[in-house]
């Protein structure tokens, strides 16, 4: 065989897979992506995209378009109307002290607290995590940096962190606030894309993570276009329509087989979910990664859809209540799909949970839950878990995707991931891409 | 003035950390004086005598976590605490047949073997795991936590001694002991063990005293918890006091007094006296005042600085930090008087089953659905039960042929909807004793007396906030260098002189005495 015509070959064509096929290109590597799907996915990418990579990629703001809508959510009040949450806080004040003059009051000191640790956890998110049990000198400073960036802070944020972080959002919430309509709007954030109810401990972690890139006030993550902007940039090829399995041989990867053809490159990025990743790949690895892997918590509990919508581009939060949630929460701890599930509507698109599966009767209950007949509301089947390992304390940062590995690089030499099931996670578009990204340009 | 006696130290409440301070204080060669409100000391460690010759340890009812230096410095043997060992578990199962671990380890194997071959193997290596990971944890039991927002030398120091302790452990026992930390003990279990009854059995030693289920995150390190306790350097040894749990408190107090200590009992106080930011003495109910050079507060944080001082006595911060501290009590106590034993459908008769504890946890979701009922308000209609029968154990605590039965019962909670009543009281009780019938039909018809506890009567007879047994929930948030509030762990306050030694600071509640002993250390290291 003669040389491998590709450097690289990534294999998934969404947000972190093209981020990192993109920062490899732009250092001059060859470069091939694949994707099983026919099309590209037409949908918004919805997380906080580092400004980093909008600078570093040179992408053109106006057509990937970063935003956020204003107001940022309504959620219907239990006696009629809706309350409505603008990205002005004092605009968002005026709306709380309608329902809760002293909720109103507390506002903008939540607003400011929680922009400031989301600002801590930005600053985790653009670098790889931190490695404590490093004796790297290099590591070792960069560890005590992270500690310095933090007690700079102060020590109201510092009590905070490690306060808050453990914390359920139920727990954080109840400190703050009065309200059931504001405080179903905010704990909905601390259980996004995860099945675990409101009064988890490290809920209030998630409800920070989707914190993140968002300006004080706004507690939902912005849509941007990432994935369709970088699909049609040029510097990578991308092959569509293929499934491609990973070629290993002797604890090293050698490229990647489509069909019967076997594509050979130096170096293989996947962004598939670990567990699947490393399927065929088992009797190459130990028993103890093996099972680690097979121990990430991966517990799907969203179902996407449409509906006709109601003609507003402000998204729609159903879940009037902590409790409400709770109850949802209860329906999946037992393996069934919530009796009435938590909705938000973003335009056209909707967001169920908890449900791991579209049963008969689902799409009737969202129907109810978002007030229109049922007819007016498909439900897409079940597509796995989008963030590829739930967002638990045990699962994040040196943690993510198994303890000790938590550095893209993996037990397979010249296969690394680059996936939200790598740090920092799902809901953060294209970080993981390129954290994953520098780490390869810095090893190979 | 009642007193004119000056103490170098009044210590408040005669819970066993108050009583272990005030010991250690003692063999200091301090002058200290314990005011008790209610006849005995003990707090939630008492023994007492509820029907005419049957004795119950009211409200907690095992032993293992007293620390094991605090047994040797105070000479407690020869103060009369004995602990008598309980060695086995018993889990009922739905379809009539059990789970046992047995005090004899290949025993428990086999049991465990007839179950899942797996887990059996699995089993030594998973205890082998927490055994070394207990051992990890341990020292931390015994320091005083540093401050991390503090830029003091001394904190930094710590700090990093404590960083190198754990990088010390290795990687893989490090990422256990973060797992312990944040996960859900079910999840945590589940990556051992396929057995659906020893991870509910299991599992339930993760949600005693706190108002979470098994599949809440957190709950995994209560799991060590059990590989913690040392008795006699016997590890993993559960015991029951000799005399019940009061005999615990006894035997602390009967050291201090030999040390020279004062215990007074029937001597609620009412408020703590400062003058210019610092405690001068307490002010007793009945209007006599005792001045001393430090006064030192055994109760929870709510009482301690919400009720004996004055807000205008503290920091709005602090004060803040104290009233969002939580409690929420979650369990209560059923104690029986029995005419004879119950025999159980899974283990028929009366047998070495009686001397251990029975487990009412058939399964993780049982447990799992009496957490959603206290969730929500309820107490549990099929509640989790941790049963013992004492006068087993230890004959002394009933008559002649009849037996004590104590059932610690979770949950209950204190904010029950629409609040306890005796109507209420009495429907829990029927719901415990009705599902113990279930287990071991005929039981109802040996009971002779009843007692039911609820959260709201462990608040109002030993004065634990929210009826919390462990003066403060376990959560993340309120451990180590956040209990009871950040900046505040260690013992001190922000009134000057005026020091807690509750099992509301860390290292926290289970009657191991340690917070009795770390503070009375930092307030002789304070030269007081």
């Amino acid at each position: 065989m003669t040389a491998a015509p590709w450097d690289a070959i990534v294999l998934g064509a969404d947000s972190n897979g093209l981020v990192t096929a993109h920062y490899l290109a732009r250092a001059g590597r060859r470069v091939l992506v694949v994707d099983p799907r026919q099309e590209p996915d037409a949908r918004v990418d919805v997380g906080w995209v580092p400004p980093q990579i909008i600078r570093e990629l040179k992408i053109d703001a106006r057509t990937s378009g970063v935003e956020q809508s204003d107001p940022w959510i309504a959620a219907p009040l239990a006696g009629g109307g809706r309350l409505e949450l603008w990205r002005d806080v004092a605009k968002s004040a005026d709306a709380i002290r309608k329902v809760s003059p002293a909720d109103a009051g507390k506002w903008a000191e939540f607003c400011t607290r929680m922009r400031r640790l989301a600002g801590v956890l930005e600053a985790l998110y653009v670098e790889a995590a931190p490695d404590i049990e490093t004796r790297e000198i290099g590591e070792l400073l960069h560890l005590g940096r992270v500690g310095l960036h933090v007690r700079r802070l102060g020590k109201q944020t510092m009590i905070d962190l490690i306060r808050i972080l453990p914390m359920s959002i139920a727990e954080l919430l109840d400190d703050w606030f009065e309200n059931d309509t504001l405080k179903g709007i905010l704990g909905a954030a601390g259980v996004w894309h995860l099945r675990q109810g409101p009064r988890a401990a490290g809920t209030a972690f998630n409800f920070l993570h989707h914190h993140a890139g968002s300006p004080a006030g706004v507690f939902r993550p912005p849509w941007s276009k990432l994935t369709q902007t970088l699909a049609t940039m040029p510097g990578v090829e991308i092959r569509r329509g293929t499934a491609a399995t990973i070629v290993a041989r002797g604890g090293r990867a050698t490229g990647v087989r489509v069909g019967n053809e076997e594509i050979s490159a130096t170096l293989v990025v996947s962004s598939a979910d670990p567990r699947t990743t490393f399927e065929h790949l088992k009797p190459q690895l130990d028993a103890e990664f093996v099972r680690a892997v097979g121990n990430i918590k991966m517990r799907a509990c969203v179902v996407r859809g449409a509906w006709r919508g109601n003609g507003s581009r402000v998204p729609l939060c159903v879940a009037p209540s902590l409790d409400y949630l709770e109850h949802a929460y209860d329906d999946a701890k037992y393996g069934r799909p919530s009796a009435q599930p938590y909705v938000e509507a973003m335009g056209t698109e909707i967001h169920v949970q908890y449900a791991a599966t579209v049963d008969a009767g689902l799409a009737a209950r969202v129907a109810t839950a978002l007030g229109v007949s049922s007819d007016q509301v498909t439900l897409e089947p079940a597509n796995g878990h989008l963030y590829h390992g739930d967002l638990t304390l045990d699962q994040i940062l040196f943690m993510r995707p198994v303890p000790g590995w938590s550095r893209y690089r993996t037990p397979i030499h010249g296969l690394y991931l680059c996936g939200p099931g790598t740090h920092p996670g799902g809901g953060i578009a294209g970080a993981a891409g390129r954290n994953a990204a520098r780490v390869i340009l810095k090893e190979t | 003035m009642a007193s004119s006696r000056t103490y170098d130290a009044i210590i408040i409440g005669g819970g066993h950390n108050g009583l272990v301070t005030a010991a250690y204080l003692a063999r200091a060669g301090k002058k200290v004086v314990v005011l008790e409100k209610r006849p005995r000391v003990g707090g939630a460690a008492v023994t007492e005598e509820i029907f005419p010759g049957f004795k119950f340890t009211m409200f907690s009812y095992v032993v293992s976590l007293l620390r094991p230096e605090i047994i040797r410095d105070l000479d407690l043997p020869r103060h009369g605490l004995h602990v008598l060992p309980l060695e086995s578990t018993v889990t009922p199962m739905e379809n009539g047949d059990y789970l046992a671990a047995w005090g004899d380890h290949d025993e428990t194997r086999r049991e465990l073997y007839r179950h899942s071959p797996r887990d059996a193997e699995a089993y030594d290596e998973y205890g082998r795991l927490m055994h070394f990971m207990a051992q990890a944890v341990k020292p931390i039991l015994g320091m005083v936590p540093p401050d991390p927002t503090s830029f003091d030398p001394r904190d930094l120091f710590a700090l990093l001694r404590l960083g190198k302790h754990f990088r010390g452990l290795g990687a893989e026992r490090l990422h256990a002991l973060i797992k312990l930390m944040t996960m859900s003990s079910a999840d945590f279990l589940d990556e051992w063990f396929e057995t659906d009854v020893l991870k509910a059995t299991k599992s339930a030693s993760g949600i005693i005293g706190t108002f979470l289920g098994p599949r809440s995150p957190g709950t995994a390190y209560v799991l060590l918890h059990h590989y913690m306790g040392e008795l006699d350097g016997v590890f993993r040894a559960w015991g029951f006091a000799k005399g019940g749990t009061g005999a615990v408190s006894e035997s602390i107090a009967s050291a201090a007094r030999a040390f020279g200590a004062e215990i007074r009992c029937d001597a609620p106080v009412m408020r703590v006296i400062v003058k210019g930011g610092r405690a001068t003495g307490v002010a007793l109910e009945n209007g006599d005042e005792i001045s001393a050079k430090v006064v030192v507060t055994g109760l929870d944080p709510r009482r301690s600085f919400l009720q004996l001082l004055e807000e205008k006595d503290l920091p709005g911060d602090f004060v803040a930090d104290i009233k969002r501290f939580k409690f929420r009590g979650s369990s209560g106590k059923v104690n029986l008087a029995l005419d004879s034993l119950p025999s159980f459908t899974c283990m028929p008769g009366i047998g070495r089953q009686h001397r251990g504890a029975f487990s009412i946890s058939p399964s993780l979701e049982y447990v799992e659905r009496a957490y959603d009922d206290a969730k929500y308000g309820e107490f549990s209609r099929r509640p989790y039960m941790d049963i013992v029968f004492p006068s087993m154990i230890d004959p002394g605590m009933a008559p002649a042929g009849k037996h004590v039965m104590s059932i610690f019962v979770q949950y209950a909670p204190y904010n029950l909807n629409g609040g306890w009543t005796d109507a209420k009281r009495e429907a829990f009780g029927d719901a415990v004793v009705n599902t113990v019938e279930g287990f071991a039909p005929g039981f109802k018809s040996r009971i002779l007396h009843r007692q039911v506890i609820t959260p709201l009567d462990i608040e109002r007879i030993t004065g634990l906030s929210e009826g919390n047994i462990f003066a403060g929930e376990l959560a993340l948030h309120q451990l180590f260098f956040m209990r009871p509030a950040a900046g505040w762990a260690k013992f001190r306050t922000p009134v000057r002189a005026y020091y807690q030694c509750g099992a509301g600071t860390h290292p926290g509640g289970g009657i191991m005495g340690a917070s009795g002993r770390l503070a009375a250390l930092a307030i002789l290291g304070d030269g007081a």
